[in-house]
């Protein structure tokens, strides 16, 4: 594949581009998704290209195709060309590009079990006894899925990068709705939409479906009954997943140096973070230690280099509080005058390589989610997220869980139905007060976070344990 | 076009026989010009080809899809998909192929723009607020759509769709417009610059204001949001099927002056005239004077339901999405823009939504926030540009009977939280929305 992807680039190069690196891509998925016992969609995909992407003065110019004949790629590098040049019309300053490592090597995702080797048979009797069993025990609409991908990419650059990686990941999810008059109320394992991880089979093994069949159908029902969650300023206990897509939506995001520069700002946005304020914006409390790191063996943004060539590393983002860091690529990165993190990523071989979260993630604290509980007076605990909503400068968010246990004097003494809570970033992070340990220490994944125009897909990891915020607004109702 | 009749030909020659069989081509011309900071910095140009292929036989079904590199031998794309038939359940669910009564031939050769043409569009906009910072962009698409299936349809179709949208930010402010049609041609980008460098302008330091019920007139992309919840939760019947969506057909759920409609046939409307299965597609009346008439139907949403197709089956979605309109209109109403100002007492004019999620399918309670230029109106007349402001709302609610004060007497494609093209509405004006948060949370 590298002399393909040679042909290209040269054809870029030698049209007049400053820089031209490109991917060829050969990505395989499966998707099966279930209900009540029956399978509703079964599907196998494979898709094999080429983009490349051309530097010209201030603009990036990207084709693509899934035509890999010669005389295509040679047409998929002078198209790269034209395209950034055709963009000197609205120009700017030439676009600074940070120099990494030239490396030839390889890299696979650690696995047990390669899920396309897996019987998919198997597969789609895993979801059909979940779902079957969640419908029996009063599930209005008993829900299951389970994806799979496994990208074989090759990437070279006109530096000389010559780079094959293999990643594979695998995930899913079961989830048991409950209709009842006028409302419904849903209870899902491991989180909402799924958990997804790096890794094979054995990431679904692992989850344990039919342990937790009952557990959903149960809660789903008892929820339609449940008293509403109450409404007022008090202690919020989050539950891992749920403190996940809060650290993605509230700090992942807010931390990407391509919005932080203006660069996404029509589509999904700015950053409330000003990059003279690095190394000294009070972004939480002391408890607040994050980091953003690629290497964590199992997680779901794992990898060995990203889609510029630059290693996979890991780059503090918060110290006790303390913003530190930012999510970068080459070219931001070298406007902003800071080191490249790696933390670049394209939606398969038709996307344009853009700053993505990598793991960024929660590190764990000193308590317990029980000792927390038992220290609370006055609090809901909420688990697994229902809804989600953030204004574009990643400050002001409201969030819905699927579940809220009221804790009174150090104990849970009811389920209440249909909780959220609202708050903005620095305060609400200011006021979390005690954060569980390693031992609830858990690599949640995000497979579905959507950025970029064209739009694009990332898969994302946010390690977390359970935590407490004091004096949140919680309850908030239409 | 070669690659289809290519395609087809070894398809049919490694069918078995007495196997139902569906072959589906997508193929697409893509191009984006992205500009952020005043000045284009990405600009992406895509060729695609995917190829979903579909056999049924004693009540099992696959679906494999590839694109057509992945294809390199149409024996083998059709015996994997033969193999994984053998493994599938039963399928309870299949209904059936559409016969060739519903065949369709609309392919044509279209021209494509080039990254000059879209850079031009870009700079008419830019250069309606040349002191401003100005992001966004102008994308082109050109689909040509190929079906064919063993009960003797065979379809094809082409279409083609170019948008501008775009913002302008000062220092404490944001405007945006957006604009949508079958060509780049047809785009005003000089009137959409206009448009969002005014909002921004206009709307520099904002007041803050206190949270609570407030009259509202809601501009072209904050009506296109509405309207595409209540498609995506509501009338796609698929959530009628899981006892999620809050629609019911012949009731008054609806103010008597909200009328939307589906209009594929249309000759404005953007996109395809048929749907995935290859069947064409028919203008639907969706909601009558406050009235709905009718869900969005698949084959499928419609076989479980025992009602009549409405022939809304989404590409490259799969069996369990449903049924989606990408044609609406709400029909316009009397009022002008002006009109509809003066006869607010005290409320606010929101121009667009962001982020917005629904909190309970079934009562359609969702919270978002307001973007890109909102102000208060005070006696008729807008008075202040106002910050940011949190509604948690029942989009069921704000279209009720009585809560609908006018509807506007102009409309244009608009975009939304679940995409371009497929809305065209005009401004509404709402007697009551909740807003349950403000700048300080």
């Amino acid at each position: 594949m590298f002399e393909y992807l040679e042909l290209a680039i040269d054809s870029a190069v030698n049209s007049g581009a400053k820089y031209s690196d490109a991917r060829i891509l050969i990505s395989k998925s499966r998707n099966i998704a279930a209900k009540n016992g029956e399978v509703e969609n079964y599907n196998e995909s494979e898709k094999i290209g080429i983009g490349i992407r051309a530097l010209v003065g201030s603009s990036w110019g990207f084709y693509s195709t899934y035509d890999l004949s010669k005389p295509s790629l040679i047409n998929a590098g002078i198209k790269a060309f034209q395209i950034a040049k055709a963009s000197s019309m609205v120009s700017g300053d030439d676009l600074p590009f940070a120099d990494v490592p030239v490396v030839e090597d390889s890299y696979t995702t650690p696995h047990d079990e390669n899920p396309f080797s897996t019987s998919s048979t198997d597969q789609v009797d895993l979801l059909l006894r979940s779902t079957e069993q969640m419908k029996k025990l009063g599930s209005s609409r008993a829900s299951g899925r389970l994806d799979f991908w496994d990208t074989e990419k090759w990437f070279a650059s006109s530096q000389g990068h010559k780079i094959y990686q293999n990643i594979i990941e695998s995930g899913g999810g079961i989830s048991s709705l409950a209709v009842g008059d006028g409302e419904t109320q849903i209870r899902s394992y491991p989180q909402s939409f799924g958990e997804y991880r790096t890794g094979g089979w054995e990431v679904i093994k692992s989850f344990e479906f039919e342990n937790h069949t009952e557990r959903l159908a149960e809660e789903s029902q008892r929820l339609l009954v449940a008293p509403q969650c109450p409404e007022g300023t008090m202690d919020l206990i989050l539950e891992g997943s749920q403190l996940a897509l809060q650290i993605h939506e509230s700090v992942g995001h807010a931390i990407e140096l391509d919005r932080i520069l203006g660069w996404e700002a029509a589509y999904a946005g700015t950053s409330h973070l000003e990059l003279k304020k690095l190394n000294q914006h009070k972004y939480g409390s002391e408890l607040m230690n994050i980091v953003a790191d690629a290497t964590l063996p199992g997680a779901l943004a794992t990898f060995k280099y990203d889609d510029e060539g630059t290693p996979a590393q890991r780059v503090d983002i918060v110290k006790e509080g303390i913003w530190t860091g930012v999510l970068s690529g080459r070219d931001s990165a070298a406007v902003a005058g800071v080191k490249p993190g790696g933390m670049v990523r394209a939606d398969g071989f038709g996307r344009l390589p853009m700053v993505r979260m990598t793991n960024v993630g929660l590190l764990p604290g000193t308590s317990s989610l029980d000792e927390i509980i038992q220290s609370t007076e006055n609090g809901v605990y909420m688990e697994t997220n229902r809804s989600w909503s953030i204004d574009d400068l990643r400050l002001n968010f409201q969030f819905g869980c699927e579940v809220g246990w009221l804790v009174k004097n150090g104990k849970i003494i009811d389920m209440v139905k249909n909780p959220t809570y609202t708050g903005i970033t620095p305060q609400f992070w200011g006021n979390m007060d005690m954060l569980a340990g390693e031992e609830e220490w858990v690599f949640w994944g995000t497979p579905n976070c959507g950025k970029g125009q064209p739009s694009q897909v990332g898969h994302t990891g946010h390690p977390a344990s359970p935590a407490r915020f004091k004096d949140t607004r919680i309850g908030v109702r239409g | 076009m070669k690659i289809w009749d290519d395609l087809l030909e070894e398809v049919k020659k490694n069918l078995p026989d007495e196997i139902e069989c569906e072959l589906k081509l997508m193929h697409s011309k893509s191009a984006l010009t992205r500009f952020a900071n005043s000045q284009i910095h990405q600009n992406v140009d895509e060729e695609s080809a995917e190829i979903y292929l579909t056999i049924h036989k004693d009540s099992k079904t696959t679906t494999i899809s590839n694109n057509l590199t992945a294809i390199k031998d149409v024996g083998e794309f059709v015996n994997k998909a033969l193999v994984s038939l053998e493994d599938s359940p039963i399928d309870k669910g299949w209904s059936g192929l559409p016969d060739k009564s519903n065949s369709y031939e609309g392919f044509k050769d279209l021209e494509e723009s080039t990254p000059d043409d879209r850079a031009k569009v870009v700079k008419e906009f830019i250069d309606e607020g040349k002191s401003m910072n100005a992001a966004g962009y102008c994308s082109t698409y050109i689909n040509n759509y190929f079906v064919w299936n063993s009960n003797g349809l065979n379809s094809c179709d082409s279409s083609s769709s170019a948008f501008i949208d775009g913002i302008f930010r000062t220092d404490t402010s944001a405007g945006s417009s957006h604009r949508g049609g079958q060509t780049l041609a047809s785009l005003e980008g000089t009137a959409a610059g206009f448009e969002a460098a005014k909002l921004a302008t206009d709307s520099q330091n904002p007041i803050d204001i206190d949270p609570g019920n407030y009259e509202v007139v809601l501009g072209h992309e904050a009506v296109s949001t509405i309207l595409v919840f209540l498609e995506v939760y509501g009338f796609n019947a698929k959530s009628k099927i899981d006892g999620m969506s809050p629609i019911i057909v012949g009731e008054q759920q609806f103010d008597e002056k909200i009328s939307l409609v589906d209009t594929p046939e249309d000759q404005d409307s953007i996109g395809f005239k048929i749907d995935a299965s290859g069947s064409k597609k028919l203008n639907l009346d969706v909601v009558n004077n406050g009235v709905p008439q009718s869900y969005f139907h698949t084959r499928r949403t419609a076989n479980e339901l025992g009602m009549k197709n409405t022939f809304h089956e989404l590409f490259g979605w799969g069996e369990n999405f449903g049924g989606i309109g990408t044609n609406v209109k709400l029909l316009n109403g009397d009022k002008s823009f002006e009109d509809m100002i003066s006869d607010v007492k005290k409320g606010i004019y929101i121009n667009e939504f962001w982020y917005c999620r629904v909190l309970d399918p079934i009562t359609q309670v969702v919270t978002g926030l307001n973007r890109n230029g909102s102000f208060l109106v005070e006696n008729g007349k807008i008075t202040k540009p106002v910050g940011r402001l949190r509604f948690t709302q029942s989009f069921i609610s704000a279209l009720a009977n009585g809560n609908v004060e006018s509807v506007g007497n102009h409309s244009r494609y608009a975009d939304s939280e679940f995409g371009e093209g497929i809305l065209s509405v005009p401004k509404l004006h709402l007697k009551e929305f909740n807003f349950t948060g403000g700048v300080s949370g």
